[in-house]
Parts: structure tokens; C-alpha cells; sequence
């Protein structure tokens, strides 16, 4: 594998993605956690271009990065509401659950490299993009229009549902 | 024909009694059941009538399979030949005239309809036991006559000694029913089928000709004379006869059906059915046994005061010449006498009744009022019925009849006829025909063979036909002539009614040969080709079985004791010839010495209780033991409770000992160890094993639960620890092996 | 780039997402780890419909591979959906317990 420009760039994201996500799950600041959450998610956003996923990498950025994550520091500021934002983490806890993430990526990674098909998988340069057109048939028109349907009605129960446990109880 | 003609026979009477049993159980009385049982019996007769012209003399059994029992099938089914339909028509005959009878004589008896009802179950079980082909039909039969002579002699239960002396027939008969049971097994057990003659497979008949010759004719002995003791049982032979005479506590019609004519015949008719199975040892010993009741019971019958006691030691003494006949060979004269004795035994038990009737106006057997003593002895529960002079009914008692001819003529002329048949007054009376075929064979067999044995026998049945002459008149003159003894009973005294007289009349039709041809039709009446054992010791019984195509022993009714003689040499004997002549020469004296004993007999009678030339009374006295011996019947009642019944009550007694101490001590001690000992034990067991192991299981359980509650932390991260761990876990699990 | 060096990156950013659920002492932070390990799902998605599916939805001469993608979107309605379910439970159990440390939250305790 020749490196090139694109390899480079790849290997950029990656580094961002995985870096910004170690800093998810290290930093005390809960609100510093969240903007390296939103770096992880710009930094996936890329790596889904890299795999001609150009719409994808577009909703990835706007519901997770103008979505969620809005979400998410609503949710901190509306719960943590003085300085208590710093998060505390016991030592045993860190070590232990250290231990358990550590042996799953072993475990994940030991099957990666041992499963012979996916093995030489390399791009084969197909050009997909842009995508935007396709899976708006697929979605609206061909065959993923009965999920598509599915997903919009478990949305709609979801907001109703977060509606009503996060609002206030009235008292009669 | 055959079939339908069957059922309606034995389906009439068995309708009747169902009819009263349904009723009954609707706790309803039907008031005609006498005119219903009546009828039914009747139209048994008229179909066994018809039956006559259906027999064959090689016919086949209507069979059809009973019961199967893995490989053994049990089948029921129907024989019919000459020798059956003359039984049906004997017991059809009879106990319509009974029936009939019954009605005049049991008129008034709070248990009216029971007494008929009981008839028409009586008649079907009598009947089934004659057609039936099998041994198993023959004892089912057989059980159920017992058990209606039980219900019928404890008709009257109120008296303590109908209610003891229908136990003790039952018991009595049981014995030899025992025994019969245990021949049947050993006849199933050797050949696997209880059907007597060739159906749908061999019957006993066929495979016993195979064990001819073979050692197991002991063994064949053996079993013929266990099936013997179910006959000495029922037809009251020595030694198991002593119910017959207390049986006589039941109404007389009963009497003269079940006691008389019927069933005490049945145990004839069964061991002329397995003639065939009876080697000479079993012969021989049948015919003893015949020759010694034969005797015995004449010779009691001489003291007897009750005329239903007379007349049932004259029945078992004829009994007796019947088993006699049969067991030296001569079975068709047995059947023979069966049916003329049936007839004219009958017809005494019905006119005894007809007396009993007249001097009992006030139909009041079974008042005990009227009978203090009856219930007043007979406490000792130890002791079984039997009869003394003290206990005879008044109205039985001959010792008050006498001069009764005057008063009631058609029962003294029937009875007399009776008499005059059994005592065998020549030729006319069918009782002398019959009596004369036995001698006459029974002298055969002797000369024939110069069997010292049969020589005895011989001896024995000229004796007993002496004997039996002489009481019979005795009861005649006793009863009819003379001067009346007790003057207040003899006005009460009356004919009987035409309901009561008219069976009397036709009974005595019926005594006399003439009258009998015109229901035996001797073309119709081949004996029975009954199978035989062909070994060589059997030989003296081959002739009379091997009779052929001879006319049947029947067709001597008014026929020359010629033919008779022909018949018991045989046609196809080795030395036909000789055996012949022998049998014509042992015929002829034996008509002659026949004729004189009964001339004796009824001369002596005459004498003594006529003429009064000697005095009985000084007899008894010069003899003083010997009529001891036979007022006291052989003492084979005291024997029986002084041994028998003695014996049990010991060993009763003893064995009660043994259970009060020895097991009740067991039992007790064996309570006490449990109470005191094991229960002790089991307690401190329960206690602190059983309980202490339940109490940790839970102390642990409970304790584990304390422990084991903290792993529910409510942290959701510590489950999600424990799910994950366990996740890498299993895989690193799966991945190392 | 191959499909492994996607299958790596998912595989580090599944297992930072499970060690900030296991350890993190806020329920906000939790919610970001699940985040994670919900992008990691959806990359994997992507990743594998770019290179093992086969070429089966062909219109005219262009090659769809779409399956994983529209997957991965609904992915992303689900996640934003969790999300939105998730921040109100967060809600109502600070008013509920003043807390949102998950190790606080044990009434279920044994």
C-alpha cells in the first residue's frame, strides 16, 4: 500500500477520531468531554467519506453535531447545574473497567486479523458519490421505505415518550 | 329347530324368576307369579316335546366360544342327544306338576310369588346343567341348583331347623363339590379343554381314548372318582348323604322336585355323562359306593316314623341303585331308573304332601306357635339338624295317620301305585322294569366275568330291593290302612284339592309303561354313541357302551327283558355269543330272584304292620342293636358332631388359643416395640436428623441469600461489569478450547 | 486502506466506549460512551457495505452499495432517538434523586 495523500489524510482522521475519543472518556470536564465527543463525530464523519458515504458523513455531522450533541450539553447544563461538572472516577472502577475494554479490543482485534476473508479487502476505487439521489429511492421508493416508515414512527414515540418523562409534574 | 327349541326352554323360566327378581328389586310383588312360573314351565315342557323329534344319535354340539384365556378358550355350548332329551323331559315334566301342585299347596304362604320364583330359577339352572356340553356349563349348573336347593329346603328360615338344615346341604354338597372341582382341573390340566364331546376342537371324549392302554389310567382312576364325589355330594351318597333327609325341612314340593326327582339325579346323570372317562378302578368304586348307600339308606328307612324321612332314605337308596348300575357298566340302565324313579319318587313326595296337606289345614308348616319345639331345641350352634323321634312334626308323623284310604282315596290310590313301581311288582309298574335292568346287568357283569366283586354288588342291590319293598308298604299300611291313631287329626283330615290331585293322577299315569310310550318314541331314541376306552382291563364295561345302534335302555318299556339281556351283551363283542346267553340267563334269574325279594318285602310288610302277626315292636326289642344302628341312622350324624364338627370346633377353639396368645402376643408385643421402641427412635430421628437437616438446609439458604443479596447492588455499572466480563470470558473460553 | 485498518478503528472506538460506560461517574458521560460505541456500530456498517458486499444492486452500468449506509442512517435516528429518551430519564431522575451518579441511583440494591 503506497502512501499517498489520501492515505495520509485517512490515517489524519483516524488519529482524530480515536484520539478525540480517548479524550471522551479521560477528561474530568464533562463539558470538555462533550466537544471532544463532537470532534470524535466530525472525525467519523470523514472516515465515512473515505468510504463514498458522502450523505451519510452529511447527517452524521448535522444530527450528531448540531443534534445530539446540543443535546448532550443541554442535558449537562440542566443537570449539573453548579460547578459540578467534574467527573470523578474511582480507581478500581478505572482499572477495572480498564481491564474489561482492554481485553475486548483484544479480542475484537485478534478476530480481525484472523478471519481470512476480510483479509486484502482493499478499496476497489468504486465511485458511489454522490449517494444522496440513490438512497432517497431507496428510502422513499424502493425497499427501505416500510423501515424508513418503522424508524419514523419509533422517532415519533421517542420524542413523545422523552416529552413526557422529562416534563414537570403537575400537581393537581 | 334345535337351537330355538334350546332357548325357549331355558329362557322360560329363567324369564320368570327375572321377571319376579326385577320386580322385586322394585320392591313390588307380582301376584301371578304362580301362573306365570307355571306357564312357563309348561311351555318348556311342550318345546322339550318337540325336542324329541329332533335328537340324533350322533349329534353335534352347538358351541360357541365363552371365554379365552390366552390359548384356552372356554366355550359354551349345548349337547343334545336321546339321554339329554329324556332328562329335559323328566325335569320339564316334573316340575310343572310341581308347579301345579304348588299352587294348592303353598296357597296362603306369606312368601307365595318367592316360593314359585325360586322354581323357575331352580328349573333353568336343572335344565342348563342338562344340555350344557361341557364340564364348565355342568358345574355352573350344578352351583346353581345347590344354590336353589338352599334357598328352597331354607324356604321356611324362620324355623331353626330349616335355617341349619339348608346350611348343612350347602355345606354338605360343597365337600363333594370340592372334589369335583379338583377332577375338572386335572381333566383340564391333561387335555386343556373341559368340553366333553368333539366341537370345534377334541373334546374329552376323543382324547381320553388316546390315554388307553397308558399309565396314566391311574391317574385317569383318580379323576374319576373326584368328578364321583361331586355325585356323591349332590345325590346324597354315603358317606356325604346325611343332608338329604334334613332337607326334608323344606316345603314338600321342594322335596319331591329338587330332593326326589331332579337334582339329587343330577349327580347320576353326571357320572353317566362321563361314562366314558371311568376306568374298572373308578368303576368299582362307584359301584360300591352305590351298592353300600343303596343299603344303608333302606335299612334306616325301615325305623323312620316321618314319612318325608321314609321317603328320603328311600330316595338315596335308589340313588344309591343308580350309581350302583352305572358303575358296573350298566348306565343306561342307571338313566333308566332315574326316570321312572323321578316319576314315581315324585309322586310319594307329592302324596306325602297331599297327606301332610290334609292333616294341616291351617297351612301353618312355618308357624312356630305351632311347633314350640322346633325353635326351642337345637341351641348348641355346634350341633347340625337331625332328626328324633320327639322332633317329627305332628303332621308327619305316621305314628298319628293310619286309615287315611277312607278319607282321601286319589291320594292313597296314586301313592299306592308309586309304591307298587318302586317295590317292583312285575310288569306292570315301570319301577319294576327298571329295577330288574340293573339286576339283571349287575348279574351279568358277575357271571360274565365271575367278578366276586359284582357278585356282591349284586348281593347288595337284592337286598336293598327287599328292604325298600318292605318300608315302602309300611308307610302304606302305616299311613292308609288301620284304624286312624289320632282321632282330632284324622277329622280334620280331607282330600286335597284337584290342583294338588291332579298332578298326583298324572304322576301315576306315568308309573306305568303304557303311559310312557306315548312320549318315548324308541325310533327316536338311539343311545348315545358314547365314546369308550378301549383297554383291555376296561373290558367289562365295553359291551354296554358299545351298544351300537340297539334301542336304548328305554324302549323297554313294556318290551321283554330279552332285548334288555341283548343290549348288555352287546352286538359287536369278541364273544358275542356267549355273552348273550349269559346276559339272557342273568336276566331271567334276576327277574325271578327280583320278583321274590319284593314279594318278601311286601309280605313281611303285610305281617307285620297289616296283619299285625309279629310285633315290630318285639323285633326292635330282640334286636335291640341293630335297631339302634338304624334308628340312629349309622350314627353317621353323631360322627359327624362328635368327630367332625368336634374336631373342627377344636381345632377352632385351638387355633383361636393360638391367635389370642401366640399371634395377638406377636401383635401386641410387635405394638409395643414399635410404640415404646421404634417410635422412640424415629422421634429422635425426626428430631434432630430429619429436622436439624431441614433447619441447616434453610439456616444455609438463608444465610447464602444474605450474602448473595449484596451481588444486587442496584448499580447498573456493576451489572454491566458483570455482563461484559462474562462476555470476554466465554470467548476467551471458546477461543482457548 | 483496507477494510481491517475501519475494522481497527471501530474495534478502539467500541472499546473507549465501554470504558467510559464502565467508569464514568455521570450519566452524561455514559451517554457519550454509548455514542461511541454507536458510531463504531454505524462505521462498521459503512465499512463492510463498501468492501463485502457484493455488487448486487446494479442500475445500468453504476454498482450500488447502499445496504450498510442506509443502515447506519437509521443508526443515527436511533441514536439521535436513545439520545432523546435517555436525556429525559437522565432528567427525571435528578429530579427524582438530586443525582445523576449512576451508583447513586440504587434503590433496585439488594
Amino acid at each position: 500500500m503506497e502512501f499517498t495523500l489520501k492515505t495520509f489524510i485517512f490515517y489524519g482522521f483516524a488519529l482524530i477520531t480515536i484520539a478525540s475519543a480517548l479524550a471522551v472518556v479521560t477528561v474530568r470536564n464533562i463539558v470538555h468531554a462533550a466537544f471532544a465527543l463532537m470532534v470524535t463525530l466530525f472525525g467519523v464523519a470523514g472516515l465515512y467519506v473515505f468510504l463514498q458515504a458522502d450523505f451519510l458523513a452529511a447527517t452524521q455531522v448535522i444530527v450528531y453535531v448540531g443534534g445530539i450533541l446540543v443535546l448532550i450539553l443541554f442535558g449537562v447544563m440542566m443537570t449539573s447545574g453548579r460547578l459540578e461538572m467534574r467527573i470523578h472516577i474511582e480507581r478500581g472502577q478505572l482499572l477495572l473497567g480498564g481491564g474489561i475494554s482492554l481485553a475486548l479490543l483484544m479480542l475484537l482485534l485478534t478476530v480481525i486479523a484472523n478471519t481470512p476473508i476480510w483479509k486484502n479487502l482493499t478499496d476497489d476505487g468504486t465511485q458511489l458519490a454522490p449517494t444522496t439521489e440513490r438512497i432517497g429511492q431507496l428510502i422513499l421508493n424502493e425497499k427501505f421505505l416500510l423501515p424508513f416508515e418503522v424508524v419514523s414512527v419509533l422517532l415519533l414515540v421517542a420524542l413523545i415518550g422523552a416529552a413526557l418523562i422529562s416534563r414537570k409534574e403537575v400537581r393537581d | 329347530m334345535v337351537v330355538p327349541l334350546i332357548s325357549i326352554i331355558l329362557l322360560a323360566p329363567l324369564a320368570a324368576f327375572t321377571l319376579f327378581a326385577v320386580l322385586g328389586l322394585a320392591k313390588r310383588n307380582f301376584p301371578r307369579q304362580d301362573y306365570l312360573s307355571t306357564f312357563a314351565m309348561l311351555v318348556a315342557l311342550g318345546c322339550s316335546l318337540l325336542l324329541i323329534q329332533e335328537v340324533t344319535s350322533d349329534p353335534t354340539p352347538l358351541t360357541v366360544e365363552w371365554l379365552s384365556l390366552g390359548s384356552v378358550n372356554f366355550s359354551m355350548g349345548f349337547y343334545l342327544d336321546s339321554v339329554t332329551v329324556i332328562m329335559l323331559i323328566v325335569v320339564t315334566l316334573v316340575s310343572s306338576l310341581v308347579h301345579i301342585f304348588s299352587i294348592g299347596y303353598m296357597h296362603g304362604d306369606p312368601r307365595y310369588p318367592r316360593f314359585f320364583a325360586f322354581l323357575s330359577l331352580f328349573s333353568f339352572s336343572m335344565l342348563f346343567l342338562v344340555v350344557s356340553d361341557n364340564l364348565l356349563g355342568i358345574y355352573i349348573g350344578w352351583e346353581l341348583v345347590g344354590l336353589c336347593s338352599y334357598l328352597l329346603i331354607g324356604f321356611w328360615f324362620e324355623k331353626d331347623t330349616a335355617a341349619n338344615a339348608c346350611k348343612k346341604a350347602f355345606l354338605t354338597t360343597r365337600v363333594g363339590d370340592v372334589g369335583m372341582f379338583i377332577g375338572m382341573m386335572m381333566l383340564f390340566a391333561k387335555f386343556g379343554t373341559l368340553s366333553l364331546h368333539d366341537g370345534t376342537e377334541s373334546g374329552i371324549f376323543t382324547l381320553v381314548e388316546g390315554l388307553s392302554g397308558t399309565g396314566d389310567m391311574v391317574w385317569l382312576s383318580v379323576a374319576g372318582i373326584l368328578i364321583f364325589c361331586g355325585a356323591v355330594g349332590k345325590s346324597a351318597q354315603v358317606p356325604l348323604h346325611t343332608w338329604l333327609p334334613d332337607a326334608m325341612e323344606g316345603p314338600t314340593p321342594v322335596s319331591a322336585l329338587i330332593h326326589a326327582a331332579t337334582m339329587v339325579a343330577a349327580g347320576v346323570y353326571l357320572v353317566a355323562r362321563m361314562f366314558p372317562i371311568l376306568t374298572p378302578t373308578s368303576s368299582l368304586v362307584i359301584a360300591y359306593v352305590g351298592g353300600i348307600t343303596a343299603l344303608v339308606a333302606a335299612t334306616i328307612a325301615i325305623v323312620r316314623f316321618d314319612i318325608k324321612r321314609v321317603l328320603a332314605y328311600s330316595t338315596i337308596s335308589q340313588l344309591g341303585y343308580m350309581m350302583l348300575a352305572i358303575g358296573a357298566g350298566s348306565y343306561v340302565a342307571g338313566l333308566f331308573h332315574l326316570t321312572t324313579h323321578a316319576f314315581f319318587k315324585a309322586l310319594l313326595f307329592l302324596g306325602s304332601g297331599s297327606v301332610i296337606h290334609a292333616f294341616h289345614a291351617m297351612h301353618a308348616h312355618h308357624d312356630d306357635a305351632e311347633h314350640p319345639e322346633d325353635t326351642a331345641h337345637e341351641h348348641d350352634d355346634n350341633s347340625l339338624v337331625h332328626e328324633h323321634g320327639a322332633e317329627i312334626p305332628p303332621d308327619q308323623d305316621m305314628r298319628n295317620m293310619g286309615g287315611l284310604r277312607h278319607k282321601m282315596p286319589l291320594t292313597f290310590i296314586t301313592m299306592l301305585i308309586a309304591t307298587l313301581s318302586i317295590s317292583g311288582v312285575p310288569f306292570v309298574f315301570s319301577g319294576f322294569w327298571s329295577k330288574d335292568k340293573i339286576l339283571g346287568g349287575v348279574l351279568g357283569r358277575a357271571m360274565e366275568w365271575s367278578s366276586v366283586h359284582h357278585y356282591i354288588l349284586f348281593g347288595m342291590a337284592l337286598l336293598a330291593a327287599g328292604i325298600t319293598a318292605f318300608y315302602m308298604f309300611r308307610l302304606i299300611f302305616m299311613t292308609f290302612f288301620g284304624e286312624p291313631r289320632n282321632q282330632e287329626m284324622h277329622d280334620m283330615a280331607h282330600e286335597s284339592p284337584w290342583v294338588m290331585v291332579v298332578p298326583l293322577i298324572v304322576l301315576a299315569a306315568l308309573s306305568f309303561p303304557v303311559v310312557n310310550t306315548i312320549w318315548f318314541n324308541k325310533d327316536n331314541f338311539k343311545p348315545p354313541k358314547q365314546p369308550h376306552i378301549h383297554a383291555p382291563q376296561h373290558a367289562y364295561v365295553s359291551p354296554d357302551s358299545k351298544i351300537g345302534d340297539a334301542n336304548f335302555g328305554f324302549s323297554l318299556f313294556g318290551v321283554s327283558t330279552a332285548q334288555a339281556a341283548e343290549e348288555d351283551a352287546g352286538p359287536d363283542t369278541a364273544h358275542a355269543d356267549d355273552a348273550h346267553h349269559i346276559h339272557h340267563l342273568a336276566h331271567n334269574i334276576a327277574m325271578v330272584l327280583s320278583i321274590c325279594v319284593a314279594g318278601l318285602g311286601i309280605l313281611l310288610s303285610w305281617l307285620f304292620y297289616h296283619r299285625r302277626r309279629f310285633s315290630a315292636e318285639g323285633v326292635a326289642t330282640t334286636f335291640r342293636p341293630v335297631y339302634n344302628l338304624f334308628w340312629n341312622k349309622y350314627y353317621f350324624d353323631e360322627f359327624y358332631d362328635g368327630v367332625l364338627v368336634a374336631l373342627t370346633v377344636w381345632k377352632s377353639r385351638l387355633f383361636a388359643k393360638f391367635d389370642l396368645s401366640f399371634i395377638d402376643g406377636i401383635v401386641n408385643g410387635v405394638g409395643k416395640v414399635t410404640r415404646d421402641v421404634l417410635s422412640a427412635f424415629i422421634g429422635f430421628f425426626d428430631n434432630r436428623v430429619v429436622d436439624g437437616f431441614v433447619n441447616r438446609v434453610a439456616e444455609v439458604t438463608w444465610a447464602a441469600g444474605g450474602r448473595i443479596r449484596k451481588i444486587q447492588t442496584g448499580a447498573i455499572q456493576t451489572y454491566l461489569f458483570v455482563v461484559l466480563g462474562g462476555i470476554v470470558l466465554i470467548i476467551l473460553i471458546f477461543r482457548l478450547f | 486502506m483496507s477494510l481491517q485498518h475501519y475494522l481497527v478503528i471501530s474495534s478502539i472506538l467500541f472499546s473507549l466506549g465501554i470504558f467510559a460506560v464502565l467508569t464514568r461517574k455521570n450519566a452524561i458521560s455514559i451517554l457519550m460512551g454509548i455514542e461511541l460505541i454507536l458510531n463504531s456500530c454505524n462505521l462498521n456498517f459503512v465499512a463492510f457495505s463498501r468492501f463485502v458486499t457484493p455488487a448486487e444492486t446494479i442500475v445500468g452500468s453504476e454498482v450500488f452499495r447502499f445496504d450498510g449506509q442506509i443502515i447506519a442512517i437509521f443508526g443515527i435516528v436511533l441514536a439521535a432517538a436513545e439520545a432523546a429518551v435517555f436525556l429525559a430519564i437522565i432528567l427525571a431522575i435528578y429530579r427524582e434523586f438530586g443525582s445523576i451518579r449512576p451508583d447513586e441511583v440504587d434503590t433496585l440494591k439488594g
